[in-house]
């Protein structure tokens, strides 16, 4: 099946700065993939390409099939970064309009727009001017024209923006609810937790590069666990051992004990030991790494390699530096 | 196709539903209206009644006669109804058949109240200065007329020494802050009995010079290769007028009400959604035919309250509907161009301040032709009018202002005009959608017009 999103060498420059560097990219039909990044790392400009908002330097962009999302527009849902609502305009009849832009119509879009603002728990607020929404209600409101055509594919551009925890947990469990019905979602964020939550794969970009591009189980079990959290057994014992060990890197306090970098291509588990034998525990757990370290890592090692931080043979970092253009 | 319709019915349903669209609309004519009726009372003179006392100091003794006779009541109405029929004469046909009949009934009301004045002759050698004074004294007894005037005929104003030279004139003395109507009336009078005595004097019949003087003007008969016709004159002639005034209001109020509509979308960060649903020329489009459908409800209200005025008077044969046909073309033409550029101001700025300096020249070029209106419609064959009538955007100013003149251009002239008015609106319409896709998604420092350069020959 082809891809629901393909983005071969994509390059797109504004005056002097490149916002995006060869971008390769490729969304699965029916996945459920992470662009992530820190801000400025080139997400929403990409974003934009897909949408034919903005139009690429060089590179092709294919997106359900079509060389333009001028031609699938219909089939697209999306959220923008930077968003809006008329804010004279009632909520139903802003529904309505995206709706009919996004070719809805007769007797089918009235209901579809009650039952999409009753999902996001906003009932009855469609006779509410858009002014007199709150911003998280305002974020929903955003949510349901994106979604009120049922997408083949939706693209999320930092949708959890200025969301309340419990708006942001409603939101997840609908863009969950949208996947399962069949639509490949895109979800671009900055705060990698969110996408650690939600997503099955992620894609990293760094600077206008992609860094990483992974399937999250593969990145976890290709990102050797380096840090383990150990509880003293005894809360008065003697620690200065642990440092001195040939596997640990460094040994820094954390909340109820120490949080213990081992050194890289250390077996975690003879380490283990070897810090239970240097002081007994109550509780020692291995990390699992989380995306913020792994771009960090991945960062920290582009910075002191200039070649690219391609990364070590065989790790996700390998893969994601020969995925991406700009830098394979 | 479907989507550029729902972007302009958005557009144009969210101003002609709002109540400052619907009673801007209402209250132009309203007032205008309320003008016509009201000013007419509020400035009407006619109630006005000439009194007062004249003195009159004639070496002549030719002209105090005469002045007596022209301030009497009769032959003021007289006077009076001579100067409507002659005002009537210049009036199109069809507007004097429609006034002649309405005049006869109200005939006294429009020659107004009958004046009162009294003349009193002073001797030839009467004391000026105690004349001024007795002027300036103004101490009449109560119920007697106030002193209004002092008037000192020249000894040479009925007859001369050199019959070559011009013959002399009088001087009239009116106290402090008398009515320019009585001033008017006086010098009116005045001259009525110079003349007068003049005719007599020099035994002329001036019923008969009258007559000899008098030619009526008469419509000029258009002769050309078609068929003979009056030349176009009137109210078609104001057409350039009314199409100046229509493109104007259109662009002032649909190119306002798109150019704030998308500094709004813009600034509200709506664009993008939109976006992600219409191209940005879809967009842009729909923007143009919503605010287009909005000017062409105000002109049809606007327009459809003038011939219902028309036609209650009988006068739509007044307005020669080919030009009106072409008023709309050109009304298109113009609309689409100067629009979309304002489109483009719209997109490429942040906020209405912003707006104000970039849309500088377009509000110049809706202004340019005004200028050019007299110089185009007297000599509708010269170089500047036939100029103003290719040069894009006042091109279709320029064209209608000669179409609507005594010599109309040959027709491949207006048809060349209308396509360079439509290579102009893909000119146009080309480089504001380039603007427009580049700025709508610019935010922070607005272009300046080398930046708007760059922007189109980059895109």
């Amino acid at each position: 099946m082809n891809a629901a999103v393909r983005m071969t060498g994509v390059t797109k420059t504004f005056g002097q700065m490149t916002a995006v560097a060869g971008l390769n990219l490729e969304v699965p039909r029916g996945g459920l993939y992470g662009f992530i990044g820190p801000n400025g790392a080139g997400k929403t400009t990409a974003i934009r390409m897909l949408m034919s908002i903005l139009f690429p330097d060089a590179g092709t962009i294919s997106i359900l099939d079509h060389a333009s999302a001028l031609e699938a527009k219909d089939r697209i849902g999306y959220l923008p970064e930077e968003r809006g609502l008329y804010r004279k305009m009632r909520v139903r009849p802003f529904l309505r309009y995206i709706g009919r832009l996004k070719g809805l119509g007769g007797a089918d879009l009235e209901p579809r727009i009650t039952a999409a603002l009753d999902r996001v728990g906003l009932p009855g607020v469609d006779r509410k001017r858009c002014d007199e929404l709150s911003k998280g209600m305002s974020q929903k409101v955003q949510f349901v024209a994106a979604t009120l055509h049922e997408p083949d594919l939706l693209i999320l551009d930092e949708p959890f923006s200025g969301l309340d925890p419990v708006s942001t947990r409603m939101l997840r469990g609908v863009i969950l609810e949208e996947h399962r019905r069949g639509a490949t979602v895109l979800l671009s964020t900055h705060v990698m937790p969110q996408a650690e939550e939600i997503c099955e794969h992620v894609v990293m970009v760094h600077q206008g590069r992609k860094v990483l591009d992974d399937d999250l189980a593969t990145i976890r079990r290709a990102y050797d666990p380096r840090t383990v959290q150990l509880e003293p057994l005894d809360a008065e014992a003697d620690t200065t051992a642990l440092a001195s060990l040939p596997e640990v890197e460094h040994v820094r306090a954390a909340d109820r004990g120490h949080e213990i970098r081992l050194r890289r291509g250390t077996d975690p588990a003879a380490a283990m030991r070897s810090l239970l034998d240097a002081v007994p525990a109550a509780r020692i757990e291995l990390t699992r790494p989380r995306l913020e370290d792994i771009f960090v890592d991945i960062v920290g090692r582009g910075a002191a390699d200039p070649a690219g931080g391609k990364g070590e043979p065989g790790s996700a970092s390998h893969r994601a530096s020969q995925g991406a253009g700009g830098a394979s | 196709m479907t989507r550029i319709v729902q972007v302009a019915l958005r557009d144009f349903l969210a101003v002609v539903t709002t109540k400052g669209f619907v009673f801007g609309l209402v209250a132009t004519p309203a007032i205008g209206g309320i003008l016509v009726l009201v000013a007419p009372s509020l400035f009407d003179d006619r109630d006005y009644r000439i009194a007062g006392e004249y003195a009159i100091v004639d070496p002549t003794g030719a002209v105090a006669p005469r002045m007596r006779a022209a301030i009497e009541p009769q032959a003021v109405a007289g006077r009076r109804l001579a100067a409507l029929r002659r005002g009537m004469d210049r009036v199109p046909e069809p507007v004097r058949s429609v006034a002649e009949d309405a005049v006869p009934p109200s005939l006294a009301a429009e020659l107004g109240p009958p004046p009162d004045v009294r003349l009193t002759v002073l001797p030839a050698d009467a004391d000026l200065e105690e004349a001024r004074a007795w002027l300036a004294e103004d101490s009449a007894a109560p119920g007697e007329p106030r002193r209004a005037a002092l008037i000192v005929i020249h000894h040479d104003a009925v007859t001369g020494e050199d019959p070559a030279a011009a013959l002399g004139t009088y001087d009239l003395y009116v106290p402090a802050g008398l009515d320019d109507r009585d001033v008017d009336f006086c010098h009116e009078a005045i001259r009525e009995a110079i003349t007068e005595a003049r005719a007599a004097a020099h035994d002329l019949d001036r019923a008969a010079v009258e007559r000899l003087l008098e030619v009526p003007r008469q419509a000029s008969i258009a002769v050309g290769a078609g068929a003979e016709g009056e030349t176009v004159g009137g109210l078609t002639r104001l057409l350039p007028a009314a199409y100046m005034i229509l493109l104007m209001v259109g662009i002032m109020v649909g190119g306002q009400n798109m150019l704030t509509s998308t500094v709004e979308e813009k600034s509200n960060r709506v664009v993008e959604v939109l976006l992600s649903a219409v191209s940005p020329m879809e967009l842009m489009a729909g923007k143009l035919l919503g605010a287009m459908a909005v000017s062409f409800v105000m002109m049809a209200f606007y327009a459809g309250i003038g011939l219902a005025l028309l036609a209650s008077f009988s006068l739509l044969g007044l307005v020669d509907p080919w030009l009106i046909l072409y008023l709309g073309i050109f009304f298109v033409l113009g609309f689409l161009v100067l629009g979309s550029l304002m489109l483009a101001v719209g997109a490429a700025v942040n906020d209405m301040n912003e707006a104000a300096s970039l849309q500088g020249p377009l509000i110049v070029a809706i202004m340019v032709p005004w200028i050019f209106w007299p110089a185009v419609a007297r000599s509708p064959d010269s170089t500047l009018a036939l100029v103003v009538s290719f040069l894009p955007p006042v091109n279709t100013f320029g064209m209608l202002i000669r179409m609507a003149s005594t010599q109309p251009p040959p027709w491949w002239q207006v048809w060349l005009s209308i396509a360079i008015g439509a290579a102009a609106v893909v000119g146009a319409v080309w480089v504001a959608a380039k603007v427009f896709r580049i700025g709508l998604l610019m935010y922070g420092k607005p272009p300046d017009f080398r930046t708007l350069i760059r922007w189109v020959r980059a895109a």
